[in-house]
C-alpha cells in the first residue's frame, strides 16, 4: 500500500509519470513472490497427545526439577514473596483484593467446570472423527457389497448350464407335443375320408336293399289275387277257432 | 487516593512510547489458529464458540448483510477478550478509553447508514417517521428521529466506555474499602470481600454482555439498512 502512495507522489511530482500510477498495484503484485518456502511434510507430523505437565496451572514441572538439586522451590517462592512484601516492592493496595477476588473466581470456575469443558471438547473432536470414520466405513461397505454381488454373479454363471438344459428339455417337449398333435390330426383327417367312403358304400347298399324289398313286396302284393286272399282269411279263422277250443279245454283239466 | 483511583485508566507508556498498541494487539494471541482437523481442547472450544456466535448473529441478515459477518464476529471476539483480560489485576483495558470506542463505533455506524442511504434511499428515509403518528406531530417527530439516528454512534461508544469504566472503578473502590476495613474490623472485611466477589462475577457477565450488545446493535443497524 505504501508503494501506491509513493507512486502517486511521484505522479504529482512528474506529470509524465502519472500514467505509471495505474501500474502501481500490478507491479507490486508481480514482484511479490509466492511458494518460495519448502512444502509442508506430508503426512503432517502428529501432535503430542498431552501438553507439558504444569503445577498450579502456571509453573512447568521442569522448573521444579531444575531447582530440586539446588534449593527447594517452595522455600524459594515463599522467600521471594515475603521479601517483596516486607520491602514494599509489592504494595498491598486495593488492587490486591481485586486480584484475590478475580483469581479466586477464576480458580473456582476452572476447578468446577474444567472437566466438563474438557469432555465437551473431546466429544466435539470425537464427533468429527466419527463422521469421517462413518464415511470410510460406508465406502468400504459399499465396495464389499459390490464384491459380494460380483462373486454371486460369477457363481451364477457357473450354474447357467442347468438353465440351458431345462430350456432345451422344454423345447424338445414342445416339439414332441407339436409333432404328436399334427400326427393325430393327420390320422383324423384320413379316417374322415375313409369313413366317408364307407358310409357312402353303406348307404348305397341300404338303398339297393330297400329298393329290392320294395320291388319284391310290390310284386308279391300284386300277385296275390282276390280269391286267394278270401280263402286265406277263412282258413285263418277256422284255425283260430280250433285253437280257442283247445285253449278252453286245457284249463278245465 | 484520587490519583491512584484513576491511575489504571491512563494509557500506559513505556519510556514515552505508547504500549497501548501492544496491549490492543495482544488478545488475538490467545485465539490460536490451526491447520489440523482435530485440535487440542482450547482450539476446539474456541472454534465451537465462534461458530455458535457467528451462526446466531448472522441468521437474521440477507446476503448483503452477511458480507459483514467477518467484521461483526471479529468485533465481538475483540471486545469480549479485551474486557475479560481487563479484569486481571494491574491490566489496562483499551475499551475504557472513549477514543477507542468512538473509533470503533463511528465507522461501523456510518458505514451501515451510508450503505442504507446509497441503496435503498426510500427505506432509509422512512425510518425517520414511525407508522401511525398523528399528522400535527410529524415535523417534531422527524426532528426527534433524526436526532435519535445521529446519536446512535455516540450512544454505542459511550455505553461501552461507561459500563466498563464504572465496573472497574467500583471494583477499585470496594477493594479500597476492604483494605481500609481490614485494619479496623475484620468481620465487616469479610462481608465487603463477599460483595467484591459478587461484583467480580457481575463484571465478568458485564464484560461479555457489553460485547454482545455492541455487536448486536451494529448488526441491527446493518439489518435496517440492507
Amino acid at each position: 500500500m505504501l508503494s501506491r502512495v509513493v507512486l502517486s507522489a511521484a505522479a504529482t511530482a512528474a506529470p509524465s509519470l502519472k500514467n505509471a500510477a495505474f501500474l502501481g498495484p500490478g507491479v507490486l503484485q508481480a514482484t511479490r513472490t509466492f511458494h518460495t518456502g519448502q512444502p509442508h511434510l506430508v503426512p503432517v507430523p502428529p501432535l503430542p497427545e498431552y501438553g507439558g505437565k504444569v503445577r498450579y496451572g502456571l509453573i512447568p514441572e521442569e522448573f521444579f526439577q531444575f531447582l530440586y538439586p539446588k534449593t527447594g522451590p517452595y522455600v524459594l517462592g515463599t522467600g521471594l514473596i515475603l521479601y517483596a512484601l516486607s520491602k514494599e516492592i509489592y504494595v498491598i493496595s486495593a488492587e490486591t483484593f481485586t486480584a484475590l477476588s478475580v483469581l479466586g473466581v477464576m480458580v473456582y470456575g476452572i476447578k468446577k467446570y474444567g472437566p466438563f469443558v474438557a469432555d465437551f471438547a473431546d466429544k466435539l473432536n470425537e464427533q468429527k472423527l466419527a463422521q469421517l470414520e462413518e464415511a470410510k466405513q460406508a465406502s468400504i461397505q459399499h465396495i464389499q457389497n459390490a464384491i459380494d454381488t460380483e462373486k454371486s454373479q460369477q457363481a451364477l454363471v457357473q450354474k447357467r448350464h442347468y438353465l440351458f438344459d431345462v430350456q432345451r428339455n422344454n423345447i424338445a417337449m414342445a416339439l414332441e407335443v407339436t409333432y404328436r398333435e399334427r400326427l393325430y390330426r393327420v390320422y383324423k383327417e384320413v379316417k374322415n375320408r375313409l369313413d366317408y367312403h364307407i358310409s357312402v358304400q353303406n348307404m348305397m347298399r341300404r338303398k339297393e336293399q330297400e329298393h329290392m324289398i320294395n320291388w319284391v313286396e310290390k310284386h308279391v302284393v300284386q300277385s296275390i289275387s282276390t280269391q286267394q286272399e278270401k280263402e286265406t282269411i277263412a282258413k285263418c279263422i277256422a284255425d283260430l277257432k280250433l285253437l280257442a277250443k283247445k285253449a278252453q279245454a286245457q284249463p278245465v283239466m | 487516593m484520587n490519583e491512584n483511583l484513576f491511575a489504571s485508566f491512563i494509557a500506559p507508556t513505556i519510556l514515552g512510547l505508547p504500549a497501548a498498541v501492544l496491549i490492543i494487539l495482544f488478545p488475538p494471541l490467545l485465539i490460536p489458529t490451526s491447520k489440523y482437523l482435530i485440535n487440542n481442547r482450547l482450539i476446539t472450544t474456541q472454534q465451537w464458540l465462534i461458530k455458535l456466535t457467528s451462526k446466531q448473529m448472522m441468521t437474521m441478515h440477507n446476503t448483503k448483510g452477511r458480507t459483514w459477518s467477518l467484521m461483526l464476529v471479529s468485533l465481538i471476539i475483540f471486545i469480549a477478550t479485551t474486557n475479560l483480560l481487563g479484569l486481571l489485576p494491574y491490566s489496562f483495558t483499551p475499551t475504557t478509553q472513549l477514543s477507542m470506542n468512538l473509533a470503533m463505533a463511528i465507522p461501523l455506524w456510518a458505514g451501515a447508514v451510508i450503505m442504507g442511504f446509497r441503496s435503498k434511499i426510500k427505506n432509509a428515509l422512512a425510518h425517520f417517521l414511525p407508522q401511525g403518528t398523528p399528522t400535527p406531530l410529524i415535523p417534531m417527530l422527524v426532528i426527534i428521529e433524526t436526532i435519535s439516528l445521529l446519536i446512535q454512534p455516540m450512544a454505542l461508544a459511550v455505553r461501552l466506555t461507561a459500563n466498563i469504566t464504572a465496573g472497574h472503578l467500583l471494583m477499585h473502590l470496594i477493594g479500597n474499602a476492604t483494605l481500609a476495613m481490614s485494619t479496623i474490623n475484620l468481620p465487616s472485611t469479610l462481608i465487603i470481600f463477599t460483595i467484591l466477589i459478587l461484583l467480580t462475577i457481575l463484571e465478568i457477565a458485564v464484560a461479555l454482555i457489553q460485547a454482545y450488545v455492541f455487536t448486536l446493535l451494529v448488526s441491527l443497524y446493518l439489518h435496517d439498512n440492507t
